[in-house]
């Protein structure tokens, strides 16, 4: 079967651009010029190197940018407890991590990422043979939007929180578009997962409709053979025959649908034939599916006669040659569900990173919005919080990374549990005891064919996720608003109190007021997240 | 083709009248079991469980373990009466310590103990201090309740090993290297904890202080050995399903793509009786996998709620003096806490991994039969038979039915701490 030219177009096709620009920014190491001329991704230690280099750039500037707009942090340090400190530090650093990690990643799997593509590769292969074609087009197309989209995210809250909220009188403000960097080459990495996902997916579904137009072909034959029936009374008596007797059913039909394909031929050449059979080609091509050529849906093979096409038909009913195809759609469907998890093993710490990233971000975000609105100051690296419409654009912009990558494992998982659904379809609609012990063979196969997205094991990637965190999402908003509204009126106490003192201090019987006040004061700042104005 | 098919099946059968002369069929699979040690099986001397042989010793010399006798290299029998009295009267004199340390507890000499160590929450420390007499004392009644059982399970798994040892030459090696390790290291952190015990405490210092802090770290100890040796089990048994899935995934179709139909049919017709082979293996070592479930999972439950609520304490007790001091980190408090938190969550991480690793194993031999594409009706039934039985058969290790244990686990282990 190997073939000098390849029959189907490679997946990474597709891939050329975000490759391009994936290269450019240091997101993946592999090489260039073979991808350019082989599509393939190979291990390059140029490519190591030029990445290992652009990080250590990245962390340089983004620790540079740390220090020239953490000056105002730095005074308010003084205030701050340990604690906040701590936690300030590892929320301005978690972008940085989470990039670190998708690098690092990248750089580990650099020659497991070819392999994957390869055999995704061979399974389109398998899928042409079988005929079931897999459209890669859209896959080029969605790339393009979601780079768009990127780009303008990404801009959009680069510029507007550049002009509006940082001092661009000073050059060393040019620092500020480095704050982009982590979540542009975080997200340039989570769309090579997303799409290829959307691959696999794509691929499921490809078999789920083959499945089903075996379904719905076999329904139009049957038709048909209802239909045709009630014209011609010796067809009817073998056709009723073939459907009252199960067992002897793929034989019978099989035997009359030669039977029909050789009088068609007959009837085409002109050759002696008998009136009644004339009838039946045409009302088998024109009368039971009111279009003149019957193509399998995706099928755009284009010498496809309507002889082939009735040959194409009775597939379901010919147990033997449908047991074939059906085995290697169920082998195939294993084929995917490894890829899956493959591809699952490979960026499980990326996701890991990418959703504590999400829910760290998305909370101290909405937290440090409430802090802007009652004028309390936040760490200068969120200043983006000051703007209420910066920080919906933000929050989109990061809950959409994540809940599209839930959202896309979810319908993977579901759409490769969805052919064991469709498989059973067969089953019931061929009606045919053989067949019917397959489709249950087969179907307790597909049934041990797990694809399950999860991060590092430590939970899976579907809706019951993301509800519970967006439940513990806002549980800790609620947690982190109630402390800043008891440190805030601790502080008022204590504000109340200290101007009691001054007038009390004149009397002269501050002490011990004083004493009580500082204590409560520590209290205060070691419970707050953020210091107070 | 047909004559041919049959003459290795006549040779088949003949090997397997004679199963111990040669030892049959070594596949390339299997390649990786073949390199341990191949001479084993005319070492009756050589000791079982070799690699936990020391960690074996010292549960047996705690009376955690029954100090079984040797028949052969694969069978264990019953302890001998003297030895059976010694487990026993260690056993008593744990009690006696036990109840001997609790009530010391309840004398104000204790007290020195605690207030020396923080001044913040003694309520702490007194749960941690019960917490862990329980757990040991638990753990102690546990083991001497299901000295039969552990026997029982060792001899199975000796059993298993016998079986592939005639019928594929191939000796199982455990990798349970990691033991030694963990006892190195349980036994570095009890001293370690000691001496700094024994430093912060001032003045002077009663005997019975002594006995209540050397008691303590030997009761953390053990617990910890003994979850130490749930974990090499579950491992022995994790490399006892994984030859399994070997030997099943040697006829997964995709390792049998590039073969002519020809080599393909000989290669299958070796499938059925294979088959019979794994099934039963699986079902045995699934029998084993639950047994020894059963035997630890009181322990295992007991021993995850102490060890939850150490890590838990620990880690605020350090986010205190982080906090509190405005920097100034109390170096002693500092080490103490870490020596916990590298105990416990070291056995953590250990358990829950051989735990899922073991599930793991145990749950993919029915994807790789899955992968399984017989010819002819017999070969799908038999393919059939075993998928349906194993459908809603999915195998877990749980903590006594409350949760299963794997790495989800430990995320909620390690999330709710940071909640709170």
């Amino acid at each position: 079967m190997s073939q000098p030219t390849p029959i189907v177009q490679p997946l990474l096709l597709q891939f050329q651009q975000l490759f391009f620009l994936s290269k450019l920014v240091g997101v993946l190491p592999q090489d260039l010029t073979k991808f350019r001329f082989k599509n393939v991704l190979e291990k390059s230690r140029n490519g190591m190197i030029y990445m290992l280099g652009m990080l250590m750039l990245y962390i340089v500037l983004y620790n540079l940018l740390i220090y020239s707009f953490g000056e105002e942090d730095r005074s308010l340090k003084a205030t701050q407890s340990t604690l906040t400190f701590v936690i300030g530090l590892f929320l301005t650093y978690i972008g940085l991590i989470m990039m670190v990690t998708d690098q690092v990643t990248a750089l580990f799997n650099q020659g497991r990422l070819g392999d994957l593509y390869e055999r995704i590769r061979v399974v389109d292969e398998r899928l042409y043979r079988e005929q079931c074609l897999v459209d890669n087009s859209t896959i080029a197309k969605r790339i393009r939007i979601m780079l768009l989209m990127t780009f303008v995210f990404e801009l959009f809250i680069l510029l507007s929180t550049y002009v509006k909220l940082v001092d661009y009188t000073q050059w060393l403000s040019i620092l500020w578009i480095v704050s982009a960097i982590p979540t542009f080459i975080n997200t340039l990495d989570k769309i090579w997962f997303a799409v290829s996902l959307y691959a696999l997916k794509e691929r499921f579904e490809a078999i789920n409709a083959t499945l089903e137009d075996l379904v719905t072909e076999h329904e139009k034959f049957l038709t048909w053979l209802n239909g045709d029936d009630r014209n011609n009374s010796i067809e009817e008596h073998a056709a009723v025959e073939s459907v009252s007797q199960p067992p002897q059913y793929d034989t019978n039909l099989e035997y009359l649908y030669k039977e029909l394909g050789g009088i068609d031929v007959g009837s085409l050449r002109g050759s002696g034939s008998k009136g009644k059979n004339k009838v039946a080609p045409i009302a088998h091509s024109l009368n039971s599916f009111g279009e003149s050529i019957q193509s399998p849906r995706k099928l755009q093979q284009s010498n496809a006669t309507p002889m082939i096409n009735m040959a194409h038909e009775s597939e379901l009913s010919n147990a033997t040659k449908v047991e074939e195809k059906l085995n290697n759609l169920c082998q195939v469907h294993d084929e995917i569900c490894e890829i899956g998890k493959a591809m699952n093993g490979l960026w499980s710490y990326p996701i890991l990173s990418l959703m504590a990233y999400g829910f760290l971000i998305f909370t101290a975000q909405l937290y440090f919005l409430y802090c802007a609105t009652r004028a309390q100051s936040i760490p200068s690296l969120f200043r983006s919080a000051k703007s209420p419409f910066i920080t919906v654009v933000v929050l989109i912009y990061t809950s959409g990374k994540c809940i599209y990558l839930i959202y896309l494992s979810w319908k993977t998982s579901l759409a490769s549990k969805r052919t064991g659904i469709s498989l059973h379809k067969c089953g019931v609609v061929a009606d045919d005891n053989l067949l019917y012990e397959i489709v249950n063979h087969l179907s307790l196969k597909l049934l041990n064919h797990s694809v399950d997205f999860s991060a590092c094991g430590f939970f899976t990637l579907d809706m019951e996720t993301l509800y519970g965190v967006s439940g513990g999402i806002t549980s800790y908003l609620i947690i982190l608003i109630q402390f800043n509204l008891a440190a805030q009126q601790a502080k008022d106490a204590i504000n109340s109190f200290n101007s009691f003192n001054d007038t009390a201090g004149l009397v002269g019987a501050a002490t011990e007021f004083g004493n009580e006040s500082s204590s409560l004061f520590d209290l205060v700042t070691t419970t707050m997240m953020t210091p107070l104005n | 083709m047909c004559p041919n098919s049959w003459v290795i099946e006549m040779a088949l059968h003949k090997e397997l009248l004679h199963p111990q002369l040669n030892p049959r069929r070594i596949r390339p699979v299997n390649q990786a079991f073949m390199r341990s040690t191949r001479g084993t099986n005319t070492l009756p001397a050589n000791p079982v469980f070799a690699d936990i042989q020391t960690i074996l010793s010292v549960l047996k010399a705690t009376g955690l373990l029954p100090i079984y006798e040797q028949l052969s290299s694969f069978e264990l029998g019953p302890p001998t009466k003297p030895n059976e009295f010694y487990s026993f009267f260690v056993r008593g004199v744990v009690h006696a310590l036990t109840i001997f340390n609790i009530y010391s507890l309840m004398t104000p000499n204790s007290a020195k103990l605690f207030i020396s160590l923080r001044e913040t929450d003694n309520v702490n420390q007194w749960i941690e201090l019960l917490l862990c007499i329980f757990t040991y004392t638990l753990t102690v009644f546990v083991c001497a309740r299901n000295t039969k059982s552990i026997i029982q399970v060792m001899n199975e798994i000796l059993k298993l090993d016998q079986e592939v040892l005639r019928q594929f030459g191939i000796a199982l090696s455990n990798h349970c290297n990691f033991s030694i390790k963990f006892l190195v290291l349980i036994a570095a952190c009890q001293a370690y904890i000691i001496f700094l015990r024994i430093n912060a405490l001032s003045g002077a210092v009663s005997p019975t202080t002594y006995i209540l802090i050397g008691f303590y770290a030997i009761q953390n100890g053990l617990t910890a050995t003994y979850i130490v040796f749930a974990s090499a089990l579950l491992r022995i048994v994790c490399i006892r399903f994984q030859f399994v899935n070997q030997l099943l995934n040697g006829y997964a179709y995709n390792r049998l793509l590039g073969k002519n139909p020809r080599q393909l049919q000989l290669h299958m017709d070796k499938f059925p009786e294979d088959s019979l082979y794994i099934y039963r293996t699986h079902n045995r070592l699934l029998r084993i996998y639950k047994s020894i479930n059963e035997c630890c999972s009181l322990i295992i439950v007991c021993f995850l709620g102490y060890s939850f609520y150490t890590v838990t304490t620990n880690w605020y007790n350090l986010f205190v003096q982080i906090t509190s001091n405005k920097g100034v980190i109390s170096s002693h408090i500092m080490q103490w806490c870490l020596a916990w938190l590298c105990l416990h969550t070291s056995l953590l991480t250990l358990l829950s991994r051989s735990c899922g690793a073991t599930t793991h194993e145990a749950n993919t031999t029915s994807q790789i039969l899955a992968r399984v594409y017989g010819k002819s009706k017999e070969f799908q039934n038999i393919i059939d038979k075993f998928l349906t039985k194993s459908i809603k058969q999915e195998v877990q290790f749980t903590a006594y039915g409350f949760f299963a244990i794997d790495n989800s686990t430990l995320f909620k282990v390690s999330y709710t701490p940071i909640s709170w």
